[in-house]
């Protein structure tokens, strides 16, 4: 380039010289005042600041609330649904939750308060106890029919155990039933017949 | 309760009206010189107006809290140049540079002499872009007649002698990369 500096006085004058064009001042006053009024209200800092306040206070009651149960859930329970006798006092947690209705009306005057965390203790009580099988219960009369056929071999017996086998076989007793005592009827007319 | 509803209303209208004079008072106080700051930096009429606006949206958007500013003018200035560089990187440059550098050509040439001027002030700006960042900075904002050393400083987040030293490099390592280009021609 011929001369560089005339060229970048140039640049910068045309730079500095720059003019907007007419009117720019009242466009944009009038743009400006209507993207303001399309604006939403602005909600004021004092309600930021109630809202903001409240929202805390609700996090840290759950908190506090969350810490308290976390660390003493079975100790306050205990508190409120152990008996008086100090005898009994080792009683393993599932005979507490055999009773928890007894235990509960035993408790402090706070009903409610008391009543949710003896609850929980039950709950917690049977959530901890260790698990058993539940107790053989006694069979019926049907199932001690049932596993005296099978357990005698009897291809027959078994094989009547099916419905529709039985209800053939009984089919063919009946026809036979039936058969016989016809035959058996004639019989003993043929004979009166003869005696006579 | 009429009475406290009338009083909140005169309060209202007089905050409004409040804002409004101070709101023309400084749109006729400073958009031309906020219309340079951003002109500098995009070389397009209608972008730089529409940062000039921005500004003046900010400048609502933070009515409450304009006490607080201590100086003004160097506030708008710095909000019109940083929202002039964020334009910038979002739109196309070059063809605006162009359009620039054509009407800084001169008018009572010919035709030929004129492009040829053109093409010079478009090497210019280009150049002027390939600048470091700093030094292109204070290049662009010492071209606006009303800023001072201490305000471009100030814009920037600068000192002052830093500032001096950055234009001197500035315009030398444009003065040399022109030389160069009109070397290699």
């Amino acid at each position: 380039m011929k001369n560089p500096e005339e060229a970048i006085g140039k640049v910068l004058a045309g730079l500095r010289a720059a003019e907007a064009s007419p009117g720019m001042e009242r466009r944009i006053l009038a743009a400006v005042e209507k993207r303001a009024a399309q604006r939403p209200a602005a909600t004021p800092r004092w309600a930021w600041s109630v809202a903001m306040a409240g929202v805390a206070a609700a996090s840290l009651f759950i908190a506090i609330t969350a810490i308290h149960r976390h660390e003493h859930p079975l100790t306050q329970a205990q508190q409120h649904i152990l008996p008086a006798e100090p005898a009994r006092d080792a009683q393993p947690a599932t005979l507490l939750s055999q009773k928890p209705i007894e235990y509960i009306k035993a408790a402090a005057p706070r009903r409610t308060a008391t009543r949710i965390r003896a609850e929980e203790a039950v709950l917690l009580s049977d959530l901890r106890a260790p698990s058993h099988p539940a107790p053989e219960a006694p069979l019926t009369n049907e199932e001690k029919l049932l596993l005296r056929v099978v357990h005698s071999g009897d291809p027959q017996l078994i094989a009547m155990l099916n419905p529709e086998i039985r209800a053939k076989r009984e089919a063919e007793s009946e026809a036979e039933f039936q058969k016989f005592a016809e035959q058996s009827g004639k019989e003993d007319h043929e004979s009166d017949q003869i005696t006579e | 309760m009429a009475s406290i509803a009338g009083g909140n209303l005169v309060l209202f209208s007089m905050e409004r009206a409040q804002t409004e004079v101070d709101l023309a008072a400084l749109v006729e106080r400073y958009s031309r010189l906020l219309f340079r700051v951003a002109h500098s930096v995009l070389r397009t009429r209608a972008e730089a107006e529409d940062v000039v606006q921005d500004v003046f949206v900010r400048v609502i958007e933070r009515r409450r809290s304009l006490l607080a500013i201590r100086d003004m003018r160097v506030w708008l200035i710095r909000i019109a140049w940083n929202l002039a560089l964020d334009r910038r990187r979002r739109i196309r440059p070059e063809q605006m540079d162009e359009n620039f550098a054509e009407t800084l050509a001169a008018s009572a040439v010919s035709a030929g002499e004129r492009l040829e001027q053109a093409q010079r002030m478009s090497a210019v700006l280009r150049e002027m872009e390939r600048l470091p960042k700093t030094e292109r900075h204070v290049l662009l904002l010492s071209a606006i007649e009303e800023l001072g050393t201490a305000e471009m400083a100030q814009v920037l987040g600068r000192s002052e002698s830093a500032v001096r030293a950055l234009l001197f490099r500035a315009r030398t390592r444009l003065r040399e990369r022109l030389e160069a280009q009109g070397g290699k021609r």
